[in-house]
Order: structure tokens, then C-alpha cells, then sequence
């Protein structure tokens, strides 16, 4: 014959300690478990996901280069080089300055003599030869205009082409259309990169959720009996959303080393050609670069799971 | 003695089927009450619309002080703390032994619950269900009587208000169900209402407990204790 059920009630001690440690234990350590055991049905949505991740990386920040290159481009667009006539007297050249200074839509006139013009040149690639290979200094003197809109720099140029002052062969530095050709390209880069990242991880989120639910059907014995007993309902869904999460924060790691090791190293291997041609990417931008995409590698884990369970799992 | 469970016209369809029409009963604590019909009779929706596995289309159903007809799913968890449940299939985690069986049903509904405490108790429970002994043993390693008391001490370690079981002794022979029988009568002594579903004639009749027969389910007859009836499904069955 079998006893009784005992009714007695037992000491609640050490409360906080004692909660703390189931939930650390049921959260995370069921959910590590779990990951661990399932690792062949997780491998997938860790490959995808950190490819999405790697590639959100270097997209990011290529994209970040580029915004600043943008606004490089910008700001020389709006700057209009005047080129004076080596025999242009004083006087004209002083009233045309005067004539743009007290145009509204000028911000600021530079005198650039000769001598500076030559000096600017030479900074630039390619151009100290051209200026080392003849005698006489072949750059112009001429007047920098900073327009305030670049959508007035058109205006300028019309303003100024046939000032007596003005070289007549080559009078500014104004290239109809060149700054629409950088727009072009930026948002044509741009949008190829929304879409590799869109589909890219749509396949991420995709495979993360059918991890889930793997995890989730080897588990369904455990769920059933943890939803009758009276586990409340975020007891039952937290390991899973955390197995996601370990899932994003793995792929996140790694994906976060390889961008912040591929930027590291390119800024170290070649540090001219990256200001020049990713101008604002420091090493400080790469990390936080790599934090970003474990962020956001932790936040799809769980989010991709959270899917998963509402799809899923019965209440 | 206010009841701990009453159903009040409740009504549940599924689809155009009508699994449970209009039924009105009450359980009362320390009352051991058997559930009869035959197969597709409602038995199973009964249970589950008492463990607010699913709600009722129409009607009022109290569980434990709780309004299970119109209760939210963020409180679902405190009603089935107090209601244990036990299966015809046990549903024992088959890595965990039987006092981790036991400690897991009681730690998953209440993270309050230390180790020691949980263990404990299983303890405690294991040896109320006559396995003080085999606490250590994997399911694997237990008879299907004594699995089946493995998942009784589950249900009843946080000491529920009620105790259900669909078909209990469903794998069992006829010797251990009667040692089952004997274990919801003990439990049901100390105070905890038992409603059992059962296609166990023998046990039914012999007991002479309450007896509800639901027949295409409607609650046809509602037997009292201490009366031997004619089983009125079984003509229908």
C-alpha cells in the first residue's frame, strides 16, 4: 500500500539566490545544452547567418566610406576654381573677386597665386611629373569660389566664363554632370547592396527558424510536460530564444573578428590608398563596426526564433 | 464545501462537431470521481478544458477559484499549478530519473523552488507513491506501474487542489491498476479532488465511487458514491 502525499510546507531560504539560479540554469544552461546537442541542425543558420553578418560588416562599412566620399565629392563640386588669364590685369581680377564676394550665393573667395597653384598640383598623383617636365610653371593662377549650394555652382560658372579676367580656353573647373554621375553610382551601389543584404538575410532568418523548430520538435516531450505542470509561458519560450540568440551571438563573433581583421588590415597594409579611397574608416570605425554586427547578429538570433516559436510552438 | 471544480452549461464545438453539449457538474475536494463513455464520448475534451488545454465555446467553468472560460493565456500557468495531471503514456523524460522526473515538474512550475527543496519533496512524493527506493532509476529501468507512479508523484508534488487522469491504467494490468486505484484514493483522502477517466468497468463498478458518463458528449447520469449502477455507456458503446 502506498503512503501519502506530503502537505508540508518547506522554508523558502535564500530566495533571490535560489531564482537566480534556476533561471541562469533553466535560461541559459538548457538553452547551451540544447545548442550544443543540436549543433548539426544549427550549423546551417550559423554558416548563413554569419555570411549575412560578415557581409553586413563590410557592406556597412564600405557603405560608411562611401557616404564620406560623397560628401568629399560634394564639397569639391562646390568649390568652382576660377582660372585667371596669366595677363590679367589687378584691377579686373579685384573686381571680379569683388563681384562674387557680394553675390548672395557665394560663401567665400581664395586667391590662389602661381606659385600655389603649382604647389597644389603637386600633391596631386600623377601631376608632378607633368609640372616637373617643363620650365615655366604651366598651372593658372585663379580665384576658389565657395558656392553655398551646389546646385548654384552652374549659375557661378555662367556668371564668370567671359570675365575679362577669365582664362578664355579653360575658364573654371565646372564639369557639367559630375556630381549627378557620383549621385548615380552611390545610389546604384547603394540599392545592389539593400538587396544582397534583404536576401541575404531572408535566407539567414529562414534557416535560423527552421533550427528553432528543430530544437523545438527534439524537445516537444520537455515542452508538453513543462506547459502542464505550470511553467509560465516565457519559462517555456526563454531557452529557445536564447538558443537563437547563442546562435546570432556565435555568428556575430566571428563575422565581427573577420571585419574588424579584413579593415584592420588593409588600413595597416595600405593607409594612403584607404583615406583616399575610404576616407573616415579608422580603426575605431571598424570596431565598432564588428560591435554593430554582433548586435545585430544577437538580435536576429532571437527575433528569428521568437518567429519560430509563434509559429511553432502550441500554447 | 465550495467546489473545485464547476462547470456551468458549458459547451465546446469543434468545427462543426459538438465534443461536450451543455454539461453542469461540480468536483468537490477529497472526492474521488470517475469519468466514463465510450470512445469519442468527450472525456478527454472535459480534462483538457480543465486544464485550459482548450476553452469552451459556451458556458462558465470555474477550476480551483479561477474563471477557465475566460481566463487570459498569462494566467493559464497559475491555473495548471494547481491542477496535476497524469497520462495513459506517462510522459516521463526518459534522460532525467525518476526524483529529476519528479524535482523537474516541480522546479519548472516554480523557480522559487531551491534544489534541496525539490529534492526533497520528490523524495517525499516518491515515497507517498511506494518508490522511495527508486528515485535513482531512469524510467527505462521501471515497470510500467511504477512509471506510471513516477508521473502520479509529478502531478501531485506541488500539491494541486485537483488531480486528473485520462485513462491512468490504459497500459496496465489488472493488478497494478488496482494498486493505482488505491493510490487515488489515498490521495483523494488527504483532500485533493481525483477525476479519472476510465474505460476500467471492473474498477468503476467495484470502487462504488461517483461515476459521470458522458455519451456523445452530453453528461448522461451523474452516480453517487456508495451506489452500484448499470453502466449505461457501455449499451451505447
Amino acid at each position: 500500500m502506498a503512503g501519502v502525499v506530503v502537505k508540508g510546507r518547506f522554508p523558502r531560504r535564500r530566495l533571490i539566490q535560489v531564482v537566480a539560479t534556476n533561471l541562469v540554469r533553466h535560461l541559459f544552461g538548457g538553452a547551451a545544452r540544447s545548442w550544443a546537442r543540436n549543433f548539426g541542425s544549427t550549423a546551417p543558420a550559423l554558416g548563413s547567418m554569419t555570411l549575412l553578418l560578415l557581409m553586413a560588416g563590410l557592406v556597412g562599412l564600405t557603405g560608411f566610406a562611401l557616404h564620406n566620399l560623397e560628401q568629399v565629392e560634394t564639397g569639391q563640386a562646390s568649390l568652382l576654381h576660377v582660372y585667371l588669364r596669366d595677363d590679367a590685369k589687378p584691377t579686373d581680377v579685384a573686381a571680379l573677386w569683388r563681384h562674387l564676394l557680394n553675390d548672395v550665393r557665394v560663401a567665400g573667395v581664395t586667391y590662389v597665386n602661381k606659385d600655389q597653384a603649382l604647389e597644389r598640383a603637386q600633391r596631386i598623383p600623377g601631376l608632378p611629373q607633368l609640372a616637373d617636365a617643363t620650365e615655366s610653371n604651366p598651372f593658372p593662377a585663379s580665384l576658389d569660389v565657395q558656392v553655398k549650394k551646389i546646385d548654384d555652382v552652374a549659375a557661378i560658372d555662367a556668371l564668370v566664363r567671359y570675365d575679362v579676367a577669365v582664362d578664355p580656353v579653360y575658364p573654371t573647373s565646372y564639369d557639367e554632370g559630375a556630381y549627378q554621375r557620383i549621385q548615380a553610382v552611390l545610389f546604384g551601389t547603394a540599392v545592389a547592396g539593400f538587396a544582397l543584404l534583404s536576401l541575404l538575410g531572408f535566407v539567414a532568418v529562414t534557416v535560423t527558424m527552421n533550427s528553432i523548430k528543430a530544437a523545438i520538435h527534439a524537445r516537444r516531450d520537455e515542452i508538453t510536460i513543462m506547459q502542464l505542470v505550470g511553467a509560465p509561458r516565457w519559462m517555456v519560450r526563454g531557452p529557445f530564444v536564447v538558443e537563437g540568440a547563442i546562435t546570432g551571438a556565435v555568428a556575430g563573433i566571428v563575422a565581427g573578428l573577420v571585419t574588424f581583421g579584413l579593415t584592420f588590415t588593409g588600413i595597416t597594409a595600405a593607409a594612403g590608398a584607404f583615406v583616399r579611397f575610404a576616407p573616415g574608416v579608422t580603426v575605431t570605425v571598424a570596431a565598432a563596426a564588428a560591435a554593430l554586427v554582433l548586435l545585430v547578429g544577437l538580435a536576429l538570433g532571437s527575433g528569428s526564433s521568437l518567429i519560430s516559436l509563434r509559429r511553432h510552438m502550441e500554447t | 464545501m465550495r467546489p473545485i471544480v464547476e462547470f456551468a452549461g458549458v459547451t465546446r464545438v469543434y468545427g462543426s462537431r459538438v465534443a461536450l453539449d451543455d454539461v453542469h457538474l461540480e468536483l468537490l475536494p477529497g472526492e474521488l470521481t470517475f469519468l466514463v463513455g465510450p470512445s469519442g464520448a468527450g472525456k478527454t475534451t472535459l480534462l483538457k478544458l480543465i486544464n485550459r488545454e482548450i476553452r469552451p465555446t459556451s458556458g462558465q467553468l470555474w477550476v480551483a477559484g479561477m474563471p477557465a472560460h475566460q481566463l487570459k493565456s498569462s494566467r493559464v500557468a497559475e491555473l495548471r499549478r494547481r491542477v496535476g495531471v497524469v497520462f495513459q503514456d506517462y510522459k516521463l523524460l526518459p534522460r532525467l530519473t525518476a526524483a529529476e522526473n519528479v524535482a523537474f515538474g516541480l522546479q519548472a512550475g516554480d523557480l522559487k523552488v531551491s534544489d534541496e527543496e525539490a529534492r526533497d519533496r520528490s523524495v517525499d512524493a516518491l515515497e507517498a507513491v511506494g518508490l522511495g527506493d527508486r528515485g535513482d532509476a531512469f524510467p527505462h529501468q521501471l515497470s510500467g506501474g511504477q512509471q506510471q507512479r513516477v508521473a502520479v508523484a509529478r502531478a501531485v508534488v506541488g500539491q494541486p487542489q485537483l488531480l486528473i487522469a485520462d485513462e491512468p491504467t490504459g497500459n496496465l494490468d489488472q493488478e497494478t491498476a488496482w494498486e493505482m486505484m488505491a493510490l487515488f484514493q489515498d490521495i483523494a483522502a488527504w483532500g485533493t479532488a481525483v477525476l479519472v477517466a476510465t474505460h476500467n468497468v471492473d474498477i468503476v463498478t467495484r470502487l462504488q465511487r461517483r461515476v459521470l458518463t458522458l455519451v456523445h458528449g452530453r453528461l448522461v447520469r451523474d452516480q453517487p458514491a456508495g451506489r452500484t449502477g448499470r453502466m449505461a455507456w457501455l449499451a451505447s458503446s
